[in-house]
């Protein structure tokens, strides 16, 4: 099986499971008594901003990767995944003012955490336009690693925004010292949805992956 | 006295049609280029 192959399957899969996670988190998950309905945006707003994290998680390390080793595959794994990132990053930005519309009585606020998620899908779509615009593969590796470490220093900024500044967005749930504070039923479908976020992002970053192995333009 | 559940589950579609449309598109995206570079 050829690697786009693999990728394909992945990500079917990951599409089926993701139809699960829906029938999970609208019929058998319970509805949470102040927010309503529109807190089960939290079960693809999270997984997304976890996927998007992830990916430029991966970037930043592939960039730091690629500076010392000077080995492509890292620039074309970082350009996978910044691809695939902005994807999720696009999930997480219209899901979020979705939820903030009915709890918060506003689509959008100039928050810590807001802000720094923003500057966020700033950088993935800022690292896509350079490699679009650098026509030499070294010096476009090179420009675009550095922006890739640049986005990796603003992932601990974003996770810890909620307790260095005054901010309206929610604690962390799950990823904190404490215990997850929401019942288990909910803590298992986001668990599962975060899951499957990570396979889909699997599964698209192996097939763009292939895809600049293939087309050697990315 | 019960606090009366709010109604807004039309925010929570949105954001699931949504999601769904952003990530099955994708992967369309993704297979048409590859079959556009297989092509080519």
């Amino acid at each position: 099986m050829t690697l786009v192959q693999r990728g394909r399957w992945l990500t079917g899969i990951g599409l089926l499971l993701l139809g699960g996670v829906y029938l999970r988190a609208l019929a058998f998950t319970p509805v949470e008594l102040h927010q309503g309905p529109a807190q089960k945006i939290f079960y693809v707003h999270v997984p997304a901003a976890w996927s998007s994290m992830l990916a430029m998680g991966l970037v930043g390390l592939a960039s730091i990767l690629y500076l010392l080793v000077r080995d492509t595959r890292y620039d074309r794994f970082a350009a996978a995944s910044a691809e695939v990132g902005t994807v999720f990053a696009c999930v997480m930005l219209t899901t979020g003012p979705l939820w903030a519309k009915p709890i918060w009585g506003t689509w959008w606020t100039w928050d810590a955490r807001l802000t720094l998620t923003l500057m966020l899908f700033f950088i993935f779509i800022g690292y896509q336009l350079l490699r679009g615009a650098v026509t030499d593969p070294a010096v476009r590796a090179r420009s675009a690693a550095v922006v890739g470490i640049c986005g990796l220093v603003l992932l601990p900024f974003i996770h810890l925004s909620v307790y260095l500044f005054r901010t309206l967005h929610p604690q962390p749930i799950v990823l904190k010292p404490s215990a997850p504070s929401a019942p288990p039923e909910m803590v298992t479908t986001l668990l599962l949805s975060v899951g499957v976020f990570s396979l889909l992002y699997l599964g698209f970053v192996i097939q763009r992956y292939a895809l600049g192995g293939a087309a050697r333009d990315d | 006295m019960t606090e009366a559940i709010p109604q807004n589950a039309p925010y929570m579609v949105a954001a699931y049609v949504v999601t769904a449309a952003i990530l099955v598109g994708y992967a369309i995206v993704l297979a048409l280029r590859t079959r556009r570079s297989r092509d080519s």
